[in-house]
Order: structure tokens, then C-alpha cells, then sequence
């Protein structure tokens, strides 16, 4: 059990939005099983009402969440030191048989409370409300969901050993190690790096093309594609070291924190594009989405291939 | 999401704040209290781990001592030549140590023999070897540290001191001069003489050692020497710097986990205040909150608007906070808070606590504090914003 | 231009106990009226004037405001509908009294978070209409009755709404006032602006601006 004064601001945290999410969840329940716009009764009155106290309680959550989740990488870092065998946050993340599947768990809920709030943002637009259930009933799912995180939250830490040795990035992320990570190695680069540019070109052609599933979907699958080639290809430019594999390391000060900024872009881009499959909205705030999509996309891609480009141009031979 | 932030929001807030001035300065000093305290902490066990840090920093890389029937017992000598075999070992120098209990002042000193010829494991002992006229002293003599020197005179001994031996004796050792380590931590309680002193003193046979420092090369290898010796004698215990490094944060944890703890439940004891608080609606607010909404105030509107107050109230409170522990454990040594955390030595050790900026701790601090804060005025804030105008205004 | 179909308005004070504030009420207001609806208190005349001002929805039927069906809206469209077309005068004034008068006029505009020039040039030509320009700054519990009543006034007007609502505007006032603000009524209906005035103040009746009366006892309309 490991228990810094960090992890127990982040456990504090979690009890206050399991509290609230729970408040969220049962008044999501109640809105969605008795909402009805055309009734002037005054239950369907405190239901408008209440409907507003779960949007805040939704939007309070994501709003704390996204610096937390940063906090808590910083979190895992510093755990890293008492680690025997850690020397960053991948090191943590392998402590513990839940430690990846968290981390997964976390950045889906990201994706997940962010949609919820562009689909509410879009419904409080009409007057009639039209995604009123619907966004209600996506809330239920993603409770489901976002308890679990917490509740993994918990197991994780709380199964931390000091005493137990865990592997570096070293050997996380080679081709011979035996964790789950380990089998994209297993992949030619060449095809990853040719899938990456690819997705991005469909990207720009579905954008032009203005079609919205096909845009989205291709989003979709930008994210996978863009962490696996991040982790084997990109990540060693930026380290300018072949074999250092990690995700974490460039968030940290030695690399200028510039992991904050790809992940931002690669979050942002790929977000706005979902946004525009599954968010029915007007024209001009449709091309908006697009629009974003297209940039931050767009940046993440030549960020990274910068790191690459400046390599070859400054030492004359690829990695 | 990407809103412009509302600076005329903002100001109505700020005025909104100072209209319920009794109400909010008393939110905002409890709150800040809270911070600053914590701040406070974080601060100071910040500070000691450095401090602690740099010392152990100044330790050799392995420390062997000998266990027997689970205790620490005096190790052979003979040992260092075995030691000195392994490949890696640089060094390795059987010390002579040991605390002494002063009865009259209730304290304990740490005395540290050295011989002349030896190479000296640290450097401020290797310094007091060159510097002082220890070497040359016809009778016992000893260098102290300045804290001990105090205390020695407090007990009216001022150019000698009487050890009492293991059998009952006197052995009178002179003070021929005063010293300070490399740390304030450890230099206050120290006395260096020759070995045979400390022998004499503590009654340790001349084949054997407290315990033996080992020097190694590389770094890296610490892990595989110790095993080594371990295998040479299992009797022994091994401690590498990194044990101690890894035992000294769990201590501070721990230490810091007990405050946090009790935070935890000011913390949930403030909610309620908190809740209670933001709830209670003077006529007067629930008039304003009708006006608002009958001059076309949404519901979400409202809603900003509370959030701005909460935020503003708390994140002043936070950099109050902060500011103040800044001032009160940099600037004035946090009196009273600092003896929880140094009543690990037995003297009363007095240092300076260095000035350490985490980024880190400031952003713990915010998150047990900010979003605390604001999560408990949702219910009321929101309570508030829906409010009937109809109602209010009649 | 507002009109009221069929318009029932119930209050529920607990389960046996159910008020009945307007009854079955229909009535059409035309553009640029000025229409008074007089009629001792209780009689529902407030109630009419909230929910033209979408601070109450019916319990049955239905309100038309410009062809709009402003009944059901959700808070925040009634707010925003509120905000953009109503200018609502209380009765006592409801100004924010420690506040100063700029900030109370500028007040509806404060979650819009407004560009500084356009929102200086509403004040402006507010504080000019209502001759409330030289105290911009004052603090309004320092102002004198009739000051602090233009001030109300011009808050009414800051967005330029089409409709003013004004509930009892002279019950708290000595002549003087009471005909000052009716001077300044003078001033809105010249603007073709639809103005409904609740009163029971005799000054009102058989004024020359008023261009109809509609006289309400316990609900109904008479």
C-alpha cells in the first residue's frame, strides 16, 4: 500500500466525484425515465431544474479531471522514486496488474466527459431540447464507467508494493519483453508509419470531402495508430536514443514537457473529430469542428515528424 | 469550453463577495488557515527531506554491520580485508562509533573515532583530521560540534568532559576544538576523537569495529557488491544509500500521511461548513438572485456567476495561504511546527530549513483546496439559480 | 402582438389548498399599445404581467409574444427572451442598491459579456433618454426617489426590448413622481414601443397615452 500525501489528494478527489457522479447518476435516471417537455406539472418542473444541477455536476468533474489526470502522471513519477526499478511513470503503471488498464480507462473517460459536454452544449442550443435522453442515457453508461475508473483508481494504489521490483521502460517497451505492449513491436515499422500517414491523409481527404462518419471514423482510429507509432518510431527522435521506448518520459522537464503539448494536440484533434460524427449540430458550428479536427491534427502530425526531420538534418543518417 | 473569461461577471462577483463581507471573511480566513497550515507541512518536511538528503548523500555507498540474534553487535575487523577483495570496492574502513548518554542533560552524543592515517570516508571528518589539532594532542582529546559544546557548558564542562566507562571509571577527554559538518543535521551532536578513545570509552576490543563503510567505484554495482558481502557473511546486514534514501521518504510519508489524515477530517468538517453556509440565503440574496433573473439572468448565468465567487474566494485564499507559509517556515523557521518533524535525534537539533521550491507541492495543495472548495458550493449555488423570480419579486 | 389564449394560472400552496390566480384569461395586445390593466390586488393582474414576461408558465393554454409561443420555453430561452424584448419596472424599483447606477443599467448585459464600446454606447443612450447621465457614478442608495426611479427605467431600456412591463410603478410614489413617470412613459410610447402597465392609481385612468384598459377582478377578465 503505498500512501504519499499525492495520493491521497488524488483518493480525496475521487471520494468527492464518486459523491456527486452518484447525485449525477440518480437524477440522470429520474430524468430519463419521466422527462416530458409538453407537461406543465410540477414534478417535470423540478426535472428541468434538476436537470441543470446534474449538467453542473457533469461539467465540475470533467473540468478537475483533466488537470488531475495530469497530476496524477506527476503523481506516478514521483512514485517512481521509491519504486525499486521504476525510473518514471511506465515503471508504476507495470507495478500492478490494473496499472495499464487504468491509464486506458482514464483517457477513454477524457474522450467519453468531453463528448458529453459538446452533445449538451449542442442541446441547450434548441429549444425543444432534442438530446435531452439522450445525453441523459449516455450518462448512465458512462457512470458505469467512470466508477470503475475510480474504483480501479483505488485497487492500483493500493496494491503498490515498495518492496516489489518492476521493469523500466527498457524492457516495458522492447520487442522481447512478454507484456502486452510488447507485440506492436512485433510490427514492421515501415507499415505502422505508412498506416499513421495514411489515416492522416483520409483525415484531409474526408475533410474536404465534408463526410461526417468517414471523418469520424478515421479519427477513431488516428488515436491507436498515433500512440503506437508515437511509442516505437516517434519517441526515439525525441529522445534521439533507439531503444528508449517511453510514453511518460518527455512529459518531464528534461524534454521541455513537450509530451504535454503532443498529447494535448493529438486529444484535441481527434476529439473535435468525433465530435463531428456524433454531435448533430448546425452548419457553421459543424465546420468549426471540422476545422479544429483538421488543426490540431495537422500540428500533431508535423510535430512529430519535426523531430524527425531535425534529426536527419542535423546528424546526416536516419536513427 | 473556450470561453472569453466575463470580466464584468468577474467584477459583479467581486461585488457580490463584498456585499456578504462578514459572511465570505470568514469563509476565506478559516480556508486560508487551512491552506496555510498545510502549506506549512509540506514545506517543512520538504525542506528536512533535503536537509536529510544531503546527508545521506554524504554517507558511503554500503554500510556492513553484523547481526547476531537479530541485533547489531560489534563486526571484526578482519572483515575489511575480505571486503577489499571484491572487485569494485575501492575502499572499505572499519569504523569505530557509538552514542554516548549524557545523563545530567538527557541527551545523547555521537562519537566518532578516526585515526590519522586512515583514509577518511567523509569529508568533514577527513577536514578535522587536517585542521585541528587532534593528531597532536598528548592526552584524549576531542573536536565537538557546537551543540555539544552547549551543552557541555550547560553542565558547567567547558575545556574537558568526563566519559563514564562501561566498568564504572572516569576517562577525562579535553576539548580542543569545535566543528561543523558538512549538514547542520548531524554536526550538532557530534564528537570526534581517535579510536582508541572511542574504544576505551565504549569498551570496544581493538579486532573489532561497530561497522565498516565500503566505498565502490560504480555506482550502478552497489546492488551486486552488496550481495557479494552478503554471501561472504550472512551475518551481516547490508545498507546501501538507496535503502536509506527509499526509508527516509516512507518516514516522511508516513509522518506527513498522519497530518493529511487529520486534514482529511478539518476538510470534511469545512464542507459542511461550507454547504451550510452557501445555503443559507439571507431574504436580501434571494431578492438579488430575482432581480437577476427577472432582467434576463439565465440559470447558467447564475451558475457562472457563483462559480467566479467560488473560484475568486479560493484561490485568493489559496495564494494567502501559501504566501503566509512562505513567510512563516522560510522566514521565521516555523516555530513549534518544525520540533514535530525534527524529534527524530535526541538533541535538540536548531538548523536552518533551506529554501526548496516544488512545483509539485503547490499544486497538491491547490487540488485539496480549490476544487474542494468549489465542489461544495454546487448544491447551493445551484439551489440558488433556480430559484422562482416569480416568487421573489412579488 | 401578445396575445393570451385561454390562460389558466394555478398555484399549488399545498394539496388541499389550490389558488386559483387567473381563470380561463384570453386577451391580445397590439404593438405600440399602451394598455393598462387595472383591478384591485389579487385580482391576477401581476400574474398576467409574469407571464407575458416568461417569469411563470402557465398551467394550461398559451402565450404568443410576435408570432412565438413563449409558454414552454426552457429557462434559458425565457431568460434570453426576457433579456432581449421585455423591460420590466418593479415596483420598487429592485435596483442593487450599493451598487453604482452604470452598473445597475449595465446589469442585463453582464452575462453577454459585451464588447466595452458597444455596451458604453447602450448606457449612454439610456442615461440620456432618462437625463440620469450626471450621476453615472453614484452609488444608487445615495440617490433621491426620483433619480433612483430612472435609473429603474433605463435599466428597462439598456437592450432596447419592444415590450415594457410595469407592476404598481407609482403605488410608492407622491404625485409628483407619479406624473414624472408617466412623463417618461410619454417618452416610450413615442419609441412605438408596446407598453402594459398593472395600476390601480387613478392618475392612469382616462390618461391621453393610455389606448385601452382592461379591468380583471379575481382572474377574470371583466
Amino acid at each position: 500500500m503505498i500512501l504519499t500525501p499525492e495520493v491521497l489528494a488524488i483518493f480525496i478527489l475521487n471520494t468527492i466525484f464518486a459523491f456527486f457522479g452518484i447525485i449525477a447518476f440518480y437524477l440522470s435516471v429520474r430524468i430519463y425515465l419521466n422527462w416530458d417537455l409538453s407537461s406543465t406539472s410540477k414534478a417535470q418542473y423540478r426535472l428541468e431544474k434538476q436537470s441543470y444541477l446534474a449538467a453542473t455536476i457533469i461539467k465540475f468533474i470533467f473540468i478537475i479531471k483533466v488537470p488531475l489526470f495530469l497530476f496524477f502522471v506527476f503523481t506516478l513519477d514521483k512514485i517512481s522514486n521509491v519504486l525499486t526499478g521504476a525510473m518514471c511513470g511506465a515503471g508504476v503503471v507495470d507495478a500492478t496488474d490494473t496499472g495499464t488498464a487504468l491509464f486506458v480507462l482514464k483517457i477513454i473517460n477524457l474522450y467519453i466527459f468531453a463528448y458529453w459536454i459538446a452533445l449538451h452544449n449542442e442541446d441547450i442550443k434548441h429549444e425543444n431540447q432534442p438530446f435531452l435522453k439522450q445525453k441523459f442515457a449516455f450518462f448512465i453508461i458512462a457512470f458505469f464507467l467512470f466508477m470503475a475508473e475510480l474504483i480501479i483508481e483505488g485497487v492500483m494504489f493500493g496494491s503498490i508494493e515498495i518492496d516489489k521490483m518492476v521493469s523500466c521502460c527498457g524492457t516495458l517497451y522492447s520487442s522481447t519483453s512478454t507484456s502486452a505492449i510488447s507485440s506492436i513491436f512485433a510490427l514492421e515499422t515501415s507499415l505502422l508509419l505508412s498506416m499513421f500517414y495514411g489515416i492522416f491523409l483520409l483525415i484531409v481527404v474526408f475533410y474536404f470531402l465534408k463526410s461526417r462518419y468517414l471523418f469520424a471514423i478515421s479519427n477513431a482510429l488516428f488515436v491507436p495508430i498515433s500512440l503506437i507509432t508515437l511509442i516505437v518510431f516517434f519517441g526515439t527522435y525525441i529522445y534521439e536514443l533507439p531503444s528508449h521506448h517511453c510514453p511518460f518520459c518527455f512529459l518531464q522537464s528534461d524534454y521541455y514537457f513537450v509530451g504535454y503539448l503532443i498529447y494535448t494536440l493529438l486529444f484535441l484533434g481527434t476529439f473535435y473529430g468525433l465530435v463531428v460524427g456524433f454531435v448533430e449540430s448546425k452548419k457553421e458550428d459543424k465546420l468549426k469542428s471540422y476545422k479544429m479536427s483538421l488543426i490540431f491534427n495537422s500540428l500533431y502530425v508535423i510535430l512529430l515528424t519535426s523531430f524527425v526531420v531535425i534529426y536527419f538534418i542535423r546528424n546526416g543518417v536516419w536513427l | 469550453m473556450r470561453n472569453k473569461i466575463n470580466f464584468y461577471l468577474m467584477e459583479y462577483a467581486i461585488n457580490a463577495i463584498l456585499r456578504q463581507r462578514y459572511k465570505n471573511i470568514f469563509i476565506a480566513t478559516t480556508l486560508t488557515f487551512l491552506i496555510f497550515l498545510l502549506t506549512s507541512i509540506f514545506f517543512i518536511t520538504n525542506s528536512i527531506k533535503y536537509e536529510l538528503n544531503s546527508t545521506v548523500d554524504a554517507l558511503p555507498e554500503i554500510v556492513v554491520q553484523k547481526i547476531k540474534a537479530g541485533r547489531h553487535y560489534d563486526i571484526d575487523t578482519y572483515a575489511t580485508e575480505e571486503i577489499l577483495a571484491i572487485t569494485g570496492v575501492v575502499d572499505a574502513v572499519a569504523r569505530v562509533w557509538g552514542y554516548y548518554y549524557f545523563e545530567n542533560a538527557g541527551v545523547n552524543f555521537s562519537i566518532v573515532g578516526v585515526d590519522e592515517f586512515e583514509a577518511q570516508y567523509k569529508e568533514s571528518l577527513k577536514r578535522v583530521v587536517e585542521t585541528s589539532n587532534l593528531m597532536n594532542a598528548q592526552e584524549s582529546s576531542m573536536v565537538a560540534g557546537v551543540g555539544v559544546k552547549e551543552t557541555m557548558e550547560m553542565n558547567y564542562y567547558k575545556d574537558y568532559f568526563n566519559f563514564i566507562k562501561p566498568d564504572g571509571t572516569l576517562k577525562r577527554v579535553n576539548l580542543v576544538g569545535v566543528f561543523d559538518g558538512d549538514t547542520q543535521l548531524e554536526s550538532n551532536d557530534m564528537i570526534v576523537m581517535s579510536k582508541a578513545d572511542v574504544r576505551e570509552i565504549f569498551d570496544i576490543s581493538q579486532t573489532k569495529a561497530t561497522d565498516i563503510v565500503v566505498k565502490v567505484s560504480n555506482p550502478d554495482e552497489v546492488a551486486t557488491i552488496a550481495s557479494k558481502i552478503k554471501l561472504i557473511f550472512p551475518d551481516s546486514r547490508i545498507i546501501t544509500k538507496n535503502d536509506l534514501n527509499i526509508s527516509y521518504q516512507n518516514i516522511f510519508d508516513y509522518k506527513s500521511g498522519i497530518f493529511l489524515a487529520l486534514f482529511v477530517v478539518s476538510l470534511f468538517t469545512f464542507f459542511i461548513i461550507i454547504y451550510d453556509k452557501a445555503s443559507g440565503l439571507s431574504s436580501e440574496e434571494k431578492r438579488e438572485i430575482g432581480i437577476l433573473k427577472a432582467i434576463g439572468w439565465r440559470i447558467d448565468d447564475v451558475l457562472k456567476e457563483k462559480f467566479y465567487e467560488g473560484f475568486i474566494i479560493s484561490f485568493f485564499s489559496y495564494m494567502i495561504g501559501v504566501i503566509l507559509a512562505v513567510g512563516f517556515v522560510y522566514i521565521f523557521q516555523a516555530p513549534l511546527l518544525q520540533n514535530i518533524f525534527t524529534g527524530y535525534s535526541q538533541l535538540k537539533t536548531s538548523f536552518e530549513l533551506p529554501f526548496i521550491f516544488d512545483v509539485q507541492t503547490l499544486f497538491l495543495v491547490f487540488f485539496l483546496s480549490v476544487p474542494v472548495y468549489i465542489a461544495a458550493t454546487i448544491i447551493p449555488s445551484w439551489k440558488i439559480a433556480t430559484l422562482d423570480a416569480d416568487e421573489v419579486i412579488r | 402582438m401578445i396575445e393570451l389564449k385561454n390562460v389558466t394560472k394555478s398555484y399549488e400552496i399545498n394539496k388541499n389548498n389550490i389558488v386559483v390566480a387567473l381563470n380561463n384569461v384570453s386577451m391580445k395586445i397590439e404593438e405600440g399599445e399602451l394598455v393598462v390593466i387595472k383591478g384591485a390586488s389579487g385580482s391576477g393582474k401581476s400574474s398576467v404581467l409574469s407571464l407575458i414576461a416568461a417569469l411563470s408558465k402557465p398551467t394550461t393554454g398559451e402565450i404568443i409574444v410576435d408570432a412565438k409561443q413563449i409558454s414552454k420555453l426552457p429557462d434559458n430561452f425565457a431568460s434570453e427572451y426576457r433579456r432581449d424584448n421585455i423591460g420590466f419596472v418593479f415596483q420598487k424599483y429592485n435596483l442593487i442598491t450599493t451598487l453604482s447606477v452604470k452598473e445597475n443599467i449595465l446589469l442585463p448585459l453582464v452575462p453577454l459579456n459585451p464588447d466595452a464600446l458597444d455596451a458604453d454606447a447602450k448606457l449612454h443612450r439610456v442615461m440620456e433618454m432618462f437625463k440620469i447621465s450626471h450621476k453615472k457614478d453614484a452609488i444608487i442608495k445615495n440617490l433621491s426617489g426620483g433619480e433612483q426611479q430612472r435609473v429603474a427605467i433605463a435599466r428597462a431600456n439598456v437592450n432596447d426590448p419592444k415590450i415594457i412591463i410595469a407592476d404598481e410603478p407609482t403605488a410608492n410614489l407622491d404625485e409628483k413622481l407619479s406624473l414624472h413617470f408617466i412623463e417618461m412613459l410619454r417618452e416610450l410610447k413615442k419609441l412605438n414601443k408596446t407598453i402594459v402597465i398593472a395600476t390601480h392609481d387613478p392618475l392612469f385612468f382616462n390618461l391621453d397615452i393610455v389606448d385601452r384598459e382592461i379591468e380583471m377582478h379575481n382572474g377574470v377578465v371583466i
